[in-house]
């Protein structure tokens, strides 16, 4: 089994330090799924992880990656 | 705490103080048959029985409609609810067929007013299995992800 790893916590540093709140505006989502996203405590579905990487302007495969175990 | 968790969290605390507070209500009329008896008691129990589900649909259900209170992982969380929900209404059936079958084995009879109680309890018991639910999913889905 692989295990899908996110850069989000990267990425809304990266991005003027986009706050929890916001993210989970702009991708549709509440802050607790940002919170749990980032501890890797939840892997979204296909459309949140499409929302979350179009809300950091971004390809999906820069946000979430694959990786074999 | 995730609105909806806390919204369940509130209506599981209500429910469960009314519902307790019902119970105390029959334990100190001491007979079952003061329901018919009581027009007091009906009120209470016909008011605890309207209002736990009210509160229920107030808390959880309608103040969930903007994406930023509720999402995807809520509603994974309310879909497994209904699990418990689904139990805990086999559980109260089975212990009152249980419980009346004992009781009034020899009599070959059940009082009627037991078949309001077995609805009362069973829907205020599946709204606070449904509250309880929710809590236990948030519980689980934060420990194991």
């Amino acid at each position: 089994m692989g295990r899908i790893e996110n850069r989000i916590r990267r990425l809304r540093f990266d991005h003027d330090e986009m706050t929890q709140e916001e993210l989970a505006s702009r991708a549709g989502c509440t802050r607790q799924t940002i919170i749990a996203l980032e501890q890797s405590k939840y892997v979204p579905s296909i459309e949140l992880a499409f929302r979350i990487a179009r809300a950091f302007d971004t390809p999906l495969e820069e946000v979430f990656q694959y990786e074999d175990s | 705490m995730a609105p909806l968790q806390r919204r369940a969290l509130y209506s599981f605390v209500i429910g469960l103080v009314l519902t307790i507070a019902l119970i105390a209500v029959f334990a100190a009329q001491g007979d079952i048959t003061a329901f018919e008896r009581d027009p007091n008691l009906r009120l209470v129990t016909y008011a605890v029985l309207i209002g736990v589900p009210l509160i229920y649909l107030i808390l959880v259900n309608l103040t969930l409609r903007k994406p930023t209170q509720f999402d995807e992982r809520d509603r994974l969380i309310i879909e497994k609810s209904s699990r418990a929900q689904w139990l805990a209404v086999i559980f109260t059936l089975v212990v009152w067929t249980i419980a009346l079958t004992e009781v009034y084995q020899d009599q070959g009879q059940v009082p009627l007013t037991f078949l309001k109680l077995i609805f009362t309890s069973t829907l205020i018991i599946s709204t606070l299995a449904h509250s309880f639910g929710i809590l236990v999913g948030y519980w689980d889905i934060n420990r194991n992800g």
